[in-house]
């Protein structure tokens, strides 16, 4: 059953209608009518409520999710207490390595002076200009020489052995930081994802700011030197820049 | 260039100021002191007499161009030479430097031998 205006009206509710009147209930049989009447808004209503529930659910399981507060509490003091272990490490590693190089040198240099020492009467000896005097200073210059080159390379063995194992902190300072980096990740999509819950997308601002600097605009190394026209990407370009500007 | 010259080194990193101090003693400067940023270092150079700074730029406290002014600004500074070490690479802030009087500009990371020719330049600038 239909009329021109495209409302419908079922047997059901003409039958309900007639109830509510019989009853009395005249309120009930009003809004029965309006509805019938209006269906969109019935609808319209409708996807409100559930939009309304949606919103209140989701508002609900933001309070709730643990994994948020567990970010704020544990992961990022956690990450906080790692970046502090490379710092540690990444030293302990610079200082250990230069402890052993800062003990190479001398060694180095003793070496150098012997050979220093034994050089010009070798060259004599090899011009066939040594006399016998000279022939026995050689080979106790010589056997000196041989002494302590044996014993300052042992010496050497060992420190570089100690630059070598001084290295091991890349491997675990690379752990720790790809650590941090998963957890940088996941609070970056949480913070888009509350973003986009309120409405504000990425696009909104396209224009991309740089880095917030501090005083003197100090911003410490720049990890995307290609990226950037606002920075020199080597000491070519500091020097090129130094002399444009008459330097 | 006289190698018996007082340097004074300016940085917060210590491991820094050791490579820094090495290899100025590989190129014969024997008479290093350190600083671990410019409020210290200003009084140490105040006090004794220096001849040459090499400083960072980054540092708490007082910055690296900011010891560079102050050096400037005082009479009895304002003649020592300063080369600036550090990782800050935006060209505003070298022409910042260079306005402020600096003598040398060292990017990081850097090499022994970009140290060894600026060091020349800067010490055969001066005569």
């Amino acid at each position: 059953m239909s009329n021109t205006s495209g409302v419908h009206v079922s047997l059901k509710q003409a039958k309900q209608l007639v109830e509510y009147l019989e009853a009395g209930q005249q309120e009930d049989a009003d809004d029965l009518i309006a509805d019938i009447q209006n269906p969109i808004n019935t609808e319209l209503f409708a996807e409100i409520g559930k939009l309304t529930r949606q919103l209140h659910d989701s508002l609900m399981n933001f309070q709730v999710d643990s994994r948020l507060s567990d970010l704020a509490t544990a992961d990022i003091p956690d990450a906080k207490e790692r970046l502090n272990y490379v710092i540690s490490r990444t030293e302990e590693a610079a200082n250990k390595t230069m402890d052993a190089v800062e003990a190479i040198f001398p060694v180095v240099d003793k070496i150098q002076k012997q050979v220093k020492e034994v050089n010009p009467l070798w060259s004599k000896l090899m011009h066939n200009e040594l006399n016998m005097d000279e022939f026995k200073a050689l080979c106790i210059d010589i056997d000196a020489l041989l002494e302590t080159t044996g014993v300052e390379t042992d010496q050497m063995k060992t420190l570089m052995t100690d630059v070598l194992m001084a290295q091991d902190f890349q491997d675990l300072t690379g752990q720790v930081i790809r650590k941090v980096i998963d957890l940088v990740v996941e609070v970056e999509e949480g913070l888009i994802n509350m973003l986009t819950a309120f409405g504000i997308t990425s696009n909104a601002s396209t224009e991309k700011s740089l880095p917030k600097v501090g005083d003197n605009l100090v911003e410490g190394p720049i990890v995307n030197t290609e990226e950037r026209s606002d920075v020199v990407n080597n000491q070519d370009d500091v020097d090129d820049l130094l002399s444009s500007l008459g330097f | 260039m006289d190698k018996n010259i007082k340097v004074l080194v300016v940085d917060d990193f210590s491991t820094m100021r050791r490579i820094v101090k090495n290899l100025l003693r590989d190129l014969g400067f024997t008479n290093i002191s350190e600083a671990d940023d410019g409020s210290t270092a200003l009084p140490m150079l105040q006090g004794g007499d220096f001849e040459f700074v090499v400083t960072d730029w980054n540092m708490p406290g007082m910055q690296g161009i900011d010891l560079l002014k102050a050096i400037r600004a005082d009479a009895s500074l304002s003649h020592i030479p300063v080369l600036m070490v550090t990782a800050e690479a935006k060209k505003e802030q070298i022409i910042m430097a260079a306005q402020a009087g600096v003598n040398g500009y060292i990017v990081k990371p850097f090499t022994a031998a970009t140290l060894k020719t600026k060091l020349e330049k800067i010490f055969e600038r001066l005569g």
